[in-house]
């Protein structure tokens, strides 16, 4: 997050996170909310865009199916076996190693989507985390240079916010 | 607020209490607890021992022999492939449905999952005889330039249990991680402090890692579902396409999949009674939590029973008199107390729940989970032994003589399936706090009248 200070605001209420988070919207600073879980009212108050993980289970997916339809396939050219006159390459039984293979890699796709989209893991300091956030209590966090840090605790308070705090950026 | 009002509002949970009753179980374990674990531990060294005494002394210990080659090993493993099924279904199925009862129920049936597929694992690598050699199952390029054989059912087994296990493993841990870090924040040991702070991976629950991550969620159940039904097909497959009387249907996938949620719905009820009383979670799991389940508990009986007689229906209708005979030889044969314990357990006995205070009444649900897990074991036993006992020649008919390395290695399966429960119910959280807050009503300072939020 942007600027030296970060401004943390601990609230208790849901609609009243939602009012701050509007404010603090119109006057485009960039901005962090922290929740026990995950609340529908809220993400709609953040932002509406999809998330592009599924992109990545898409071409998981794709790669999967390749993956298994291919090993089938020449792992049969390569080691015939040869029964009556059957088929060396039987597409309709290798649909089953095509299936799995496709959940399987997209699966694993999905996986480091999610890590490389929440930035998961993370070693290092978050800056105005408060180990309430994941207990009952909502928080919002704005970045900001240090001078501003008085016109958002007041904000913030007439919000309805239980606790404001002021700690150092990242 | 009217009087009722208020007893509304104190019979609503709140995300407070969820924390603190559900952290509460990883408190530190009471004597019980030890008890626990060294029982399932002792029957792990049971079934460790008669597996050494297999392996030094070769299958002929096992009462496998010609003509049932598939026998109590392969019915484990069944069995227990079944019982892993549930716990995908309540999770992911479920969770597409919006069901609002899976929340507090669906972490110990992922947990179960995981472990129940550990368990099946284990089966095949002690039926072939020769676990070092289990490797061969995989492709893998070799000097001998052999490569498995795609079209076998039992190489497409190989495929989807494997995959079922990772992606049922990945999932289970992806669900666990809000919670790992709600307890890492709260706990007080160092031990602890370290053991949640690696494993939830830094997770802070900021909104741009809650959109990701209820995105990859919705798709990881997207992926779980169709995975779920192909493997126990695939499962059924290693019967179903064989031409052997008895297993050459195409009922099987169907049936087996109900069964596997039938078995698997019960393992849950079976596992979260004593939980629930031990760890008080009166309020966070209910009576109505253990209604839905019977519900479809009763689906799937009734799934299970009608597959029960289109068998018979069809070895009839088929006119073919070896078909006939198996389905003449199953309710009067030689195994014939399977045959009829099996459709008392999952036939009769579920029927019990038609009526609604027993659906509701804790002790008869215990019972009754029992008595269903026995009924599917004894349905694959039913399946794979009269089946392979009669075969399509007389001369090649046969019996089996069961021996104590077999019951031993099939109670070591329980001690190493109780064995990890014990451990997970004690370090990290079987009931997901995270999910259970998302159905509570979010504290407002105005709450809406008749608002109620959508269950995610």
């Amino acid at each position: 997050m942007k600027g030296k200070k970060v401004v943390v605001g601990v609230f208790s209420y849901l609609d009243d996170i939602i009012s701050a988070i509007s404010e603090i919207k119109t006057k485009e600073l960039e901005f962090k909310v922290y929740a026990p879980t995950f609340v529908h009212e809220l993400d709609e108050a953040i932002d509406t865009k999809r998330s592009k993980v599924s992109l990545f289970t898409l071409i998981g997916g794709l790669t999967g199916l390749t993956f298994g339809f291919g090993l089938a396939i020449w792992c049969g050219l390569d080691y015939p076996l040869r029964v009556s006159a059957k088929n060396i390459v039987s597409i309709p039984s290798y649909v089953v190693i095509g299936y799995e293979c496709t959940i399987l890699f997209g699966a694993i796709a999905t996986l480091l989507g999610v890590f490389h989209f929440c930035r998961l893991p993370w070693i290092f300091r978050q800056p105005g985390y408060d180990p309430r956030f994941s207990d009952d209590k909502f928080g919002l966090v704005v970045g900001c240079d240090g001078d501003k840090s008085g016109e958002l605790r007041e904000l913030f308070e007439s919000k309805g916010a239980e606790e404001v705090k002021v700690e150092d950026g990242l | 607020m009217s009087s009722t009002a208020v007893a509304k509002k104190e019979e609503e949970l709140t995300y407070k209490y969820v924390t603190d009753k559900v952290l509460s179980m990883l408190s530190a374990p009471t004597g019980g607890w030890y008890v626990l674990l060294a029982t399932c531990i002792a029957l792990v060294i049971i079934g460790k021992c008669c597996w050494f005494y297999q392996m030094i002394y070769g299958m002929g210990v096992a009462g496998i022999a010609h003509p049932i080659m598939w026998g109590v090993y392969i019915t484990n493993f069944v069995f227990w492939v079944g019982i892993a099924h549930s716990g995908t279904l309540i999770s992911a199925v479920l969770y597409l449905f919006r069901a609002k009862f899976r929340q507090p129920i669906y972490r110990l049936a992922e947990a179960m999952t995981v472990f129940a597929v550990m368990t099946a694992g284990l089966f095949p690598l002690i039926h072939v005889g020769r676990p070092w050699f289990a490797y061969w199952l995989m492709p893998y390029p070799n000097e001998r330039t052999l490569w498995p054989n795609f079209k076998s059912p039992l190489v497409w087994d190989v495929f989807a249990i494997s995959t079922y296990f990772t992606v049922s493993a990945v999932f289970f841990f992806i669900g666990l991680i809000p919670d790992i870090a709600t307890a890492r924040d709260k706990s007080k040991s160092l031990f602890r402090k370290v053991l949640y702070g690696i494993t939830s991976l830094g997770w802070s629950g900021s909104n741009s890692q809650f959109k990701h991550y209820t995105a990859g969620y919705l798709l990881f159940a997207g992926l779980a579902t169709p995975l779920v039904i192909s493997v126990h097909s695939v499962v059924s497959w290693d019967f179903a396409m064989g031409i052997v009387p008895g297993w050459h249907a195409t009922i099987f996938p169907p049936y087996f999949v109900a069964g596997a949620i039938f078995s698997g719905v019960a393992m849950v009820i079976t596992l979260i009674i004593p939980l629930r009383k031990v760890f008080g979670l009166e309020r966070i799991v209910t009576i109505d939590h253990f209604e839905a389940m019977c519900k479809l508990i009763m689906l799937t009986s009734g799934i299970v029973s009608y597959a029960y007689i289109t068998e018979f229906y069809t070895a009839w209708f088929s006119n073919n008199s070896y078909e006939r005979f198996q389905f003449w030889f199953r309710p009067f044969g030689d195994f014939k107390l399977a045959f009829w314990g099996m459709t008392f357990c999952n036939c009769i006995a579920p029927l019990a729940l038609w009526y609604r205070p027993l659906r509701r009444n804790i002790k008869f649900l215990f019972v009754l989970s029992l008595v269903i897990n026995v009924g599917m074991w004894l349905e694959r036993f039913n399946i794979i032994f009269t089946s392979l006992a009669r075969e399509f020649d007389p001369a090649a008919w046969g019996s089996y003589n069961f021996s104590w390395i077999e019951a031993g290695i099939t109670v070591g399966a329980f001690g190493w399936f109780g064995m990890w429960m014990t451990l997970f119910i004690k370090f990290f959280p079987s009931i997901a706090i995270m999910e259970v807050k998302e159905v509570i009503t979010p504290p407002k300072r105005h709450p809406e009248k008749h608002h109620q939020v959508e269950a995610h």
